[in-house]
Formats: structure tokens, sequence, C-alpha cells
């Protein structure tokens, strides 16, 4: 048996249970859709891109979560200062009884280390600007495709304005506005602050630094809602045609229960394959952003910051760091673009008609 | 006529849509805490205050926010807005820095267009072999690459091993040929002026500007300073766009038209003229809005290549409180995002004739 499968419908059959528990009829009534679910788990698994990049996103999650805690030296001592041999060492050099396997930056700081934060904060920005963004244009996406009219013509209107703007150049404007702004609030609200610090494995003396990835999120967030409100727009505005949705409207649901239990779910298999995506991209726009000098400053430990800072030593003196960094940054996007290619395939109910298909002839 | 009353409808329409896009990045600039004058004129420790009064009053800085943003509107629009930094009028560093991301992005349009269409006919007519895959590999490999290490790679190889290209300075036409381009409405009759004029905006470009003159080593110049970059951004685009034209030329394979014309007998050819033809509008979209970003969002190419564009500029002005220079790029951004959907929705018409202007 295929481990992955086994491991998939396990998942599946946790949650069946805990549902069960909770109302013992619910399996009986969702029957075929617990059949769905495995039978996609099936297709996740024969697909072998998708279980590499599937493999590739959980490794990074979890090096995501207890990077910080493999790093040995903290990201803000800077061996430099005590010993200026330490700067930029090849990788695989040693120094007093040190091996740096990556080699060293312009601080003498292990890049391996700085690697196992910037995980971190790469994964971390790129679910927060997916949590920010995603559901305020889905909101806006349903919405305007449901209620049409006046609602529609303005939101879609907006939707141009800031699809007018490239969106990297929005996002360098907002995010050289907002740090100050930011800052003024944790200062304020301390315990904010200090979760935040927790969550992106900072120290406390860096809280200024934290208003700039803030920024940087925000900016993101602001500038990812339109695409999503173009899609479920135009799923809604198809869907909503349609003549389970009339029956619902002649039963007198609620708007809210039409949008959100009957709409929804039948529009959300493309989005969730964009998301998917859209994490891949997201770290690499939050990198390019740092690069350009926007975000958090030394000696926060960003990726793209560090590429760029060594983009001064380039090539002789810092390859290592651009390689290591760099591939870091596109192992990332590479597994959330392979899960999501094959989340295409498997969320299309015609590949998975396909698939019995086959199976009953055999 | 249908399609000259939809140009001018969807001009009509889309001017709320450009003050709207002025309005906010306006919006987003005034928020600023900081003082911009005195960010202009140098910093904390000016000491003239009297000159900081004169540039405040110059660019209503003392006025409120509807006043201002109506001076910058109307001043930008009758070219008289001055670039404090540069201190020249806005327009003049828009008209000196956008013919250069023009070339750019018509480079790297060129290079896309080079990669993606032979690809995607390739993957589709050898499907599920060495080459689908290399295209799937290429797509995947564009969307996950870090654009700015991809650019360092390129560096390295073709400018600092072979020295094949050069990072500094933009080829441009001689000064008697942009004299000679720049006087020609002048010299001609009032029909042909126009047409000149034509010729005069199109010449700003130095790599058509010089072919006009005659001066191919200018265009030999030109190409051999901006391949690489626009190579790079062919490379990350190239494979996205092949992909999606093999998925929708797969898609317009197995129809029922392209069945009819096998059994009528047509050559293989002509088989895949037709499917080709009918495949082209999700390539056209993705084609033109790749154009458009290529036109406006190369900030970082233009920043590693040392390219003097209209993204770094765009940046600097952000970076600076350059609130002229902002409002100026973000006109220029609005009007390119205008113009590139319109050639969109005429080239949908083109390509099928069922789809009206209406």
């Amino acid at each position: 048996m295929n481990p992955i499968y086994f491991v998939l419908t396990s998942f599946i059959e946790l949650y069946v249970f805990i549902r069960s528990k909770i109302n013992e009829e619910w399996p009986l009534k969702n029957s075929s859709k617990i059949s769905e679910w495995k039978l996609m788990a099936f297709a996740f698994s024969q697909s072998k891109i998708g279980v590499f990049g599937g493999l590739l996103v959980t490794l990074f999650v979890i090096l995501a979560i207890i990077g910080p805690l493999l790093a040995y030296a903290k990201y803000d001592y800077f061996p430099v200062v005590d010993n200026p041999d330490y700067k930029l060492l090849p990788p695989n050099s040693e120094l007093e009884g040190k091996r740096f396997i990556l080699g060293t930056d312009w601080m003498g700081r292990d890049i391996l280390n700085m690697i196992f934060y910037g995980i971190r904060i790469s994964v971390v920005i790129s679910f927060i600007v997916i949590i920010l963004g995603v559901p305020l244009g889905i909101i806006l996406g349903l919405l305007s495709g449901y209620l049409k009219g006046h609602f529609d013509e303005f939101i879609m209107r907006l939707t141009d304005i800031f699809l007018a703007f490239p969106g990297l150049i929005l996002a360098i404007a907002f995010a050289s506005v907002l740090p100050s702004r930011i800052y003024e609030f944790l200062e304020s609200n301390p315990y904010i602050r200090d979760f935040w610090l927790w969550i992106f494995a900072l120290e406390p003396e860096h809280s200024p630094h934290l208003a700039a990835i803030f920024s940087l999120m925000i900016a993101l967030a602001l500038v990812w809602w339109p695409g999503y409100a173009r899609i479920v727009r135009a799923s809604t505005l198809s869907i909503s045609e349609q003549v389970f949705i009339e029956a619902a409207k002649s039963l007198g649901l609620s708007k809210t229960k039409i949008l959100f239990k009957h709409i929804l779910p039948n529009i959300i298999a493309p989005v969730l394959v964009l998301i998917t995506f859209d994490l891949g991209t997201v770290p690499l726009l939050a990198a390019a952003l740092s690069f350009l000098g926007l975000g958090p400053t030394e000696p926060v430990p960003e990726l793209g910051r560090l590429i760029s800072y060594s983009g001064s030593y380039f090539p002789e003196r810092s390859w290592w760091i651009v390689i290591s960094v760099g591939t870091v940054l596109f192992l990332l996007a590479l597994g959330w673009n392979l899960l999501g290619d094959s989340l295409r395939d498997v969320l299309d109910p015609r590949t998975r008609r396909a698939m019995e298909f086959k199976v009953g002839k055999k | 006529m249908g399609i000259i009353y939809f140009i001018i409808r969807r001009i009509i329409t889309f001017i709320p849509t450009l003050l709207g896009v002025l309005l906010i990045s306006y919006i987003v600039a005034y928020v600023i805490p900081a003082n911009p004058v005195r960010a202009w004129i140098g910093g904390q420790r000016v000491s003239d205050l009297e000159l900081l009064e004169r540039i405040k009053r110059e660019y209503y800085f003392d006025r409120p926010w509807y006043e201002q943003f109506y001076f910058l509107v109307t001043s930008l629009l009758t070219g008289t807005l001055k670039d404090p930094i540069k201190n020249q009028p806005v327009f003049q560093e828009l008209s000196n820095r956008f013919p250069v991301t023009v070339e750019l992005a018509i480079l790297g349009f060129l290079f896309t267009l080079i990669i993606s269409l032979p690809l995607g006919i390739l993957a589709a007519r050898f499907k599920d072999t060495i080459i689908d895959f290399v295209v799937r590999f290429l797509a995947l490999f564009g969307s996950s690459m870090p654009s700015f290490i991809l650019y360092y790679f390129l560096i390295l190889a073709f400018f600092v091993a072979t020295k094949s290209t050069y990072l500094a300075g933009i080829p441009n036409p001689s000064v008697s040929c942009i004299n000679y381009i720049d006087g020609l409405p002048s010299t001609l009759p009032i029909p042909l002026n126009y047409l000149s004029y034509i010729i005069v905006y199109i010449g700003k470009v130095p790599m058509f500007g010089a072919t006009f003159c005659g001066e191919l080593n200018v265009v030999y110049e030109t190409f051999f300073r901006l391949w690489l970059p626009a190579l790079s951004l062919g490379l990350l685009s190239g494979g996205f766009i092949a992909r999606i034209l093999r998925n929708s030329l797969l898609d317009a394979l197995s129809s029922e038209y392209i069945l009819y014309t096998k059994a009528r007998g047509l050559p293989n050819l002509r088989i895949w003229y037709h499917a080709f033809k009918n495949s082209l509008i999700p390539v056209v979209t993705v084609l033109g809005i790749n154009f458009g970003s290529l036109l406006t969002g190369a900030v970082i190419a233009e920043t590693v290549f040392n390219i003097p564009g209209i993204g770094r500029y765009a940046f600097e002005s952000i970076i600076n409180l350059n609130f002229p220079g902002i409002i100026g790029v973000t006109f220029l951004f609005g009007l390119v995002y205008i113009i590139v959907n319109l050639i969109i929705d005429i080239f949908y018409g083109i390509i099928d004739p069922r789809i009206r202007y209406t």
C-alpha cells in the first residue's frame, strides 16, 4: 500500500471519527463526500510531482517551526567583532574548531544558521499575507458576483484601480509608508508585540524591525486581494444562475447561507489551487521587496536581504551566500508550485471520474 | 464603425479609473508622516526657512489636501509639474526614462515569444514526451525562481565570465538624428504633419529613432546592452506562457471541428493552423498582461542590470518622498494598463471574428 495514501486516508478517518463523536449520523449522511475525499487522496498519491512538492512543503513548514531551535547561535551575535577572520568564509571551511558547511556572511555569521531563522520569517509572511488577503478577496468577489448592480460596478472599478498598478510598485509604496504607524501601534501594545516577536523568533530589542516586516505583509495583502476578487466573482456569476441556487432562494434561505453554504463550496477548488501557488509566490515577492531595501534591516535574517547585502561582494567573495539562500527560496517556491500543479488535477472532478473509469475497467 | 465606438467608450469608462489610481497613490503618499519638503532640500538640518516656505507654497503644501491634489493633477496634465529633486518637469523625466523601459520591454517580449510559442506548439505536438517535460519544468522554474538570483547568475555567466554584454549606459542615436526627427513636423504640409508626429513619438525610443535615421550600429549596441536582461525576463515568463499555449492547443485539438477537418482530409499543417488560431485567446490575454507588466514592473531587473528606466524612477520617487514623481509615474502606469487592455480586446476580435464590440 502506498504510504502517502495511507497517511492521507488515516487523516480522513480521524476527521470522520471526530465528527461522528459530535453527531452520530454525520458519516452516514456524508458517505459520498468521504469516499470522494478518499478518491482525491488516491489521485494525489499517484502523482509523483505532487507527492514530491508535498514533501518539500512539509519539510519547509517543519523547518519553519523548529528552525530557530536548531540554530546554535543567535542571529545578532557577530563573530567578526572578536575575530575579523570570520568575515565571508567560503563553504566547508574551518576556523577555531568550528565548521561552516555553507560558509559565513560579512558579519561572520554561519549562513546555515541564518537560513534556519530566515525560513521561519518567509513561511510566516506567506501564510499571513494569504490569511489577510484571500478572505477579503473571496468575500468581496462573492458579494459583487451575487449582488450585481452598483456594488459590483464599484468593486470592479476598485479592483481595476489596484490592478492598474504593478503589484510590486504598490507594495513598495505601502511598505515605505506603513512602518512608522505600525511601530507606534506595536509600542503601545506590548503583548501583541511580544507575541509576534516570539512568532518570528526575534530578540526583544529588534521590535522596530517587526514593524517593517508587518508593513511588508500588509502591503502584499493589499495588492493580493483583487486577483481573488476577480476570480471568485467570475465563478459566482456563473454558479448563481444555476437551478439549485434558485431552489435555495425559493426555500427562503438567507443570503449569507446561500453565499457561504451553497456558492462558496462550489467555487472553492480553483481558489485553493491559486492559494497553493501564491503561498510559493509571496515569499519570492517579500524577498524581492527586502532585496530592494524595504522591510527589515540588519540584523534580521530575512532571506532577500541576505542576498541583496551579499550582492555587493558578488561574485568573487560571496557566491555561496547567493547560491545557498537562493536555493532555499527556490525550493520553497518550487514545493508549493509542484503541489499546486498536482492539486489542480486532483481537485478537478473530471480527473477523478476518469480514474474511477480506469479502475472500473480493470 | 463598431470598433471605434468601442474604443471611445472604453477610454471614457477608464477616466474614472485613472483618476482613482491617482487619488489612491496620492492618499498613500499623503499619509506619510514625514515632511517631504524637508526631505527634498536636504534632510533635518535645513536652516533656510524662507526657502522651505517658498517650496511649500510652490507645491501647495500649505493648502488642504484636495487643493493639493487638484494642483498636482492639473499641473501634471499641463506639463508644468516640476520634479523637485531633479529640477526639471516630471514629463521631461518620464519621457527620458520611459523609452528605455519600452526598449527593454519590447526585447523582453520578443524573447518571451521566441521561447514560448515554439515550445508550446512542440509540447502539444509531442505530448507526454521529453519536450513536454522540459516545458513543464521551465514553467515551474520561471514561477519558482527568485528573479534577482537568476539575474545574478546570468551576470556571472555572461558579463563576468564571458564579457558578452556590458552593464552601463544606454546607447542613443546621434544628436543630428534626434534633431532631424524632432524637426520633422514643421517641414511637412498639414495633413502629413500629423503622421510625422507619430514618428516623433516613436522616434523617442532610441532604438527606433536610430533605425529611422539608418544608424544601425546604435541598434546593434542597444541589443548588445539589453539582450541579457531581456533574455532573463523572457526565461521567467516564457515557460508559463508555453504551458498555457500547450493546454489550450490540446483542448482545441480534441474538439469536434478538428475531428471534422480531419474527416474531410485536410493536410496536417492546415489542421494545426485552425487549432492554433482558436487556442490563442488565453495566450493573448496572458501575453498582454505580461507585456504590461514588462512596461511597468521590471524594477528589480532595472536595479540589478543598472538600466535607468521608469521602474527605477518609480522606486526612487517613492523612497525619496518625491510626490510629483509618484503622481507622474502613477499616471503613466494607469495609461499603460488601459492601453494594453484595449489592445488585448482588439486582438480578441482579430483572432475570433465572432466577438463583437458592443
